[in-house]
Order: structure tokens, then sequence, then C-alpha cells
């Protein structure tokens, strides 16, 4: 790959909606709802207007509660927008990061000069895979439910309760180290308003937290929210023009479906981020020890341990002593999940979550992240990360990097 | 989706995938095997995965293997909640002796039992006239 991407585009502005567990007596939201709310948002942060996505363009997330053949184009409708190119992410939770390297292409290409990008779901409200709720038709049909629904397979839970225990069986880590990944994302949520679980827990609470799929503890998994994210990406030249903080896009990798080793027997404890984050590194320019604050995926502990690996912060299988070696707040020497993440933050649906990396990324970067700020932060990692495959642990795996100079 | 007397989630079976439930219903784990390149995979595919060749053909597997992970389900999870009773539900991710892996729940093992490399032999539960799921005993 080439560094055509480097420092082409800039992330200009972004918005995340107060997010909603849909509690009896709240005001329920629809996903156009929070997908203008939070569109509304980053263009306030921007200074611009929607109209200035008229023969730009609009990218927009899968959700679930979209049901259209054409659901990128019905946002464009329900916001009014007339765009010249629809993005549409289907990468689960790497669609935010998906999206925005289709974007930052497109931008290159001289296709368009800007997008707006946006994602909302609300899985609090309609059929999807909050407990209580019917399962979403999405997810009833198809080869991969008629492979695990009926033999019993208990969702991401199960999925990556499978995962590590073969990471456990392979590599010597410990509960805790998990538990203080957990805890940390935890402590900073208790800093973001906008998160959605902020009384900080112990170690203890989480070791003893009950078991949903041995070895997978309640306090081991991303809540469901309703709620929306947008952000806005722009040429480097106009990013200049909206605002004197832009965030750029300076390197990306991605990869899908990817095996480590045999494509029948590969070893699940290694994910695509072994190609997508030295991949991102080399277009950036950039080294490890250049990182000062990490936005993983982070909807469960071992996925997070994961990508510290699979990114090179540490040798595969010592993930464990690297998070119990380094300090993982917003004031240590590796600064993770600064907004408290999904697993505290919550997740809304399982194509949104992507964005909160991205849009906290972007925060940090611009000294807009309040009493969880990491003090000078000016080169950030982020990982997009869509679904579970059959027996495997990620479909797609992107990382990008992000800085606040080109 | 067509649901059985108990709740529990069946398959909605098509021309691809039906000699997997109707071999598995007859006690006999079948898979595609490419006519090209011989990959044996699992889940049934549109071709073969390592070579594109559309011409798989299903064929018989020894019906052992041994767990390659595991995680107990005490509660349910993006499934039916007809699966409670169930409850624990020890699911496996199973290495077959002939090479794929599928997943498929260990049965007459209590859950602190199981572990990585226990060697195990494949059961089939009728859920339908046309379906019988793969379950998993130690040997
Ligand atoms: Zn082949």
């Amino acid at each position: 790959m080439t560094n055509s991407l480097r420092g082409e585009v800039a992330i200009v502005g972004y918005g995340r909606t107060p997010y909603s567990r849909a509690k009896p007596g709240e005001r329920i939201l629809t996903v156009d709802q929070y997908i203008a709310g939070a569109a509304a948002l980053a263009l306030e942060k921007a200074g611009m207007s929607k109209r200035d996505f008229d023969g730009q363009g609009l990218g927009v997330s899968h959700a679930e509660a979209s049901h259209t053949v054409n659901w990128s184009a019905a946002v464009a409708e329900l916001l009014g927008i007339s765009p010249r190119a629809l993005i549409r992410g289907d990468q689960g939770g790497a669609s935010a990061s998906a999206m925005l390297i289709r974007a930052a292409a497109m931008i290159h290409a001289g296709i368009i000069d800007r997008a707006l990008v946006v994602g909302a779901d609300t899985p609090l409200s309609i059929p999807s895979i909050a407990p209580g709720l019917p399962l979403s038709p999405e997810r009833t049909r198809g080869i991969f439910w008629e492979f695990q629904g009926p033999f019993g397979v208990m969702g991401a839970n199960n999925q990556f309760g499978l995962v590590q225990t073969r990471y456990a069986h392979q590599y010597p880590m410990k509960r805790e180290h998990l538990g203080k990944i957990a805890v940390t994302t935890r402590y900073h949520a208790s800093l973001n308003p906008g998160a959605i679980y902020r009384e900080p827990f112990t170690l203890e609470a989480y070791m003893n937290s009950r078991i949903l799929s041995d070895p997978v503890r309640l306090l081991d998994c991303v809540p469901m929210v309703n709620g929306g994210l947008a952000y806005i990406v722009a040429s480097a030249e106009t990013a200049k023009t909206i605002t004197d903080k832009p965030a750029y896009l300076l390197g990306c990798g991605e990869v899908s479906n990817y095996y480590s080793g045999s494509r029948t027997r590969p070893d699940i404890t290694v994910t695509g981020f072994v190609q997508a984050a030295p991949e991102a590194f080399r277009m950036a320019g950039v080294q490890h020890h250049d990182i000062d604050v990490f936005e993983p995926y982070d909807d469960y502990p071992m996925i997070v341990l994961m990508q510290m690996e699979d990114y090179g912060f540490c040798k595969k299988g010592e993930g464990g002593k690297f998070v119990a070696e380094r300090d993982l707040t917003f004031k240590g020497d590796f600064p993770i999940s600064t907004d408290g993440g999904q697993l505290s933050g919550g997740q809304p649906g399982g194509a949104i979550g992507g964005f909160m990396p991205i849009v906290e990324a972007a925060a940090q970067l611009r000294g807009e992240a309040g009493p969880r700020q990491v003090k000078d932060a000016s080169i950030a990692a982020v990982s997009g990360f869509g679904g579970i495959p059959y027996a495997r642990n990620a479909r797609s795996c992107i990382t990008l990097i992000l800085g606040s100079e080109k | 989706m067509a649901q059985m007397p108990q709740g529990k989630p069946l398959p909605a079976i098509t021309d691809l995938t039906r000699p997997f439930w109707t071999a598995a219903k007859a006690g006999k784990l079948v898979m595609q095997k490419c006519g090209r390149c011989g990959t044996l995979d699992f889940l049934p595919k549109p071709w073969c995965i390592e070579c594109g060749h559309l011409g798989l053909d299903w064929v018989e597997v020894k019906p052992q293997g041994t767990v390659y992970s595991h995680s107990t389900a005490y509660t349910v999870m993006m499934n039916d909640p007809a699966w409670k009773s169930d409850l624990p539900v020890v699911m496996c991710i199973i290495e077959l002796d002939d090479g794929p892996r599928m997943y498929g729940q260990l049965t007459d093992c209590p859950p602190e039992k199981v572990r990585i490399g226990m060697r195990v032999q494949a059961h089939f539960e009728p859920i339908s006239d046309a379906a019988a799921v793969p379950k998993f005993r130690p040997i």
C-alpha cells in the first residue's frame, strides 16, 4: 500500500448524543432522531451547516433498526441532504473506521471534498440482541444463524468466551489483567458525563461479578444502549479553513476475514490487527512509542488485550504482563479507552460502537476531553473491529492513526 | 422462522444445507469436500474457501475430535429463551479428527470437567422430522 492517504484528510467535527437505556418513562427516540442529533452536534462543533454536504459525501452505518434496501439514501432523505456520494458502513463495529478510509479515498480521488458520517441504532427499542427483546429478523436467518442458533451458541459472550479460554490455554494471562482493563474503563467513565455506567468498581467486584458465559462475566460485557454518533471528515486544505484543530488521518490499515494459519484450523488467539496495525503505522511513519493514547475497540477486555499484542505494543502472549506493568489511565504511560469505552460507556448496537474510539480520539487530539484529557496528546491509535466469524475471532480489523499535526 | 413446540430455533433448511441435516438425522456427520483440492470445511459454503472451486461433495467425516476451546453459558444470550431449561450449556469449538472445526455442545460432562484437548464423540439430537443437531460427549 502507498502512503497516498497520509495527511490527506482530517476530522473537523464530531458528535455523540446522550445514550439511553430506554427505561420506562424515558422519551424514546428513533434511529433517525439519533442520527440527526449526532449530526447536529458534529456540525455545531465544525461550524458547518447540513447544506455544506449537498454535492458532497454522506456516510451512513448499517443499523438493525433500518431494514430498508437503501438505508443510506433513506437517511439522506430524512436529513434533507443531497449528497453526490453515499458511503454505506457494512462492517459492524468496523463500519465507522471503514467509512473514514472510504471517505479519505474519495476525497483523495477528487470525487468529494468532505463527508458527514453518521451512525445510530436503538437496540433497546427494537428486536435486536438486547436481553428481554426478541432477536432481530436479520440475526435469525442465514447460514450463520442456522449453524449457531440451533446448536446453542449464546452470542458474543459465548463466542468471545471461547476465544478467551483458548487464549488462556496458550498464554500466561490472569483474569486480574482483564479486570484491570475493565476497572480502568469504568474509572474513565466516571470522568465522562456521557458514559452510561459511571460508578467505579474494584478489581474484587470484577473478579466476583456474575458468570454469564464462563470465563466471561457480567463486568466483561458491553452494555447495549440507544444512541448516535457522527463525525465530519474534510480534505486537509478545507480542514484548515474550518478549524485550527484538525485531527489528521495519518495512517490506516485494514483486513477482513483474516486467518492466522490455515483457513480450516487458524489460531483464534491472533486477530487481523497483526496485518492492519503495521500497515497503519507504516503509512503514518510512526512507532509504537509515538502513540500518546490508544482507543481500542473495547466491547470485551479480552479483545482489548489481544489488540495490544497484535498491534505490537508487546509480544504475543505477553499482553497480561504488559497490562500489569502499565498505567492504563489517562494520566498513565499507556492510556486506553479514555471515554470509558464501550464497556462502561455503552454500545449503541453492534454496528455503531466503532464510532466511539474515533470520536474520543478526535476529542483527545483537539484537547477537548475535559477531566480525562491526556496531556499533550498528539498521536492516537484507533481500532475498528467488526463481527465474529464462525468459530473464530474478528471479521473486520481496522487500525487508524490520527494526529494533530500533518 | 419455524419453531419447535418447545421453542428452540429450527434451521430453515435450504438445498445447500439439506445434506447436513438429513445425514445428522440419520446419525451421520457430513461436510463439504472440494472436488479439486480436497479441502474439507465447515459450515456449508458456496465454493471451496481454499481454491474457489464450485464443485463441493458432501462426504462423511469421522464423528470424533478434540475440544479446541470451551465456554459454558449460564444465561441465554442472542438465542431463543427456550434454551433456558438446558442451562448451563457447555459450548465448545470441536476440532474434528478429519480437519474442520465446528461449534458443538458438550453433553454428559459437568462444566467443571471440560478441558481443552478432551477427546469427544458426536451424537445426534433430533430436533424435527427433517433435522438433528450434532452434540458431543467425552469418549
Ligand atoms: Zn478447493
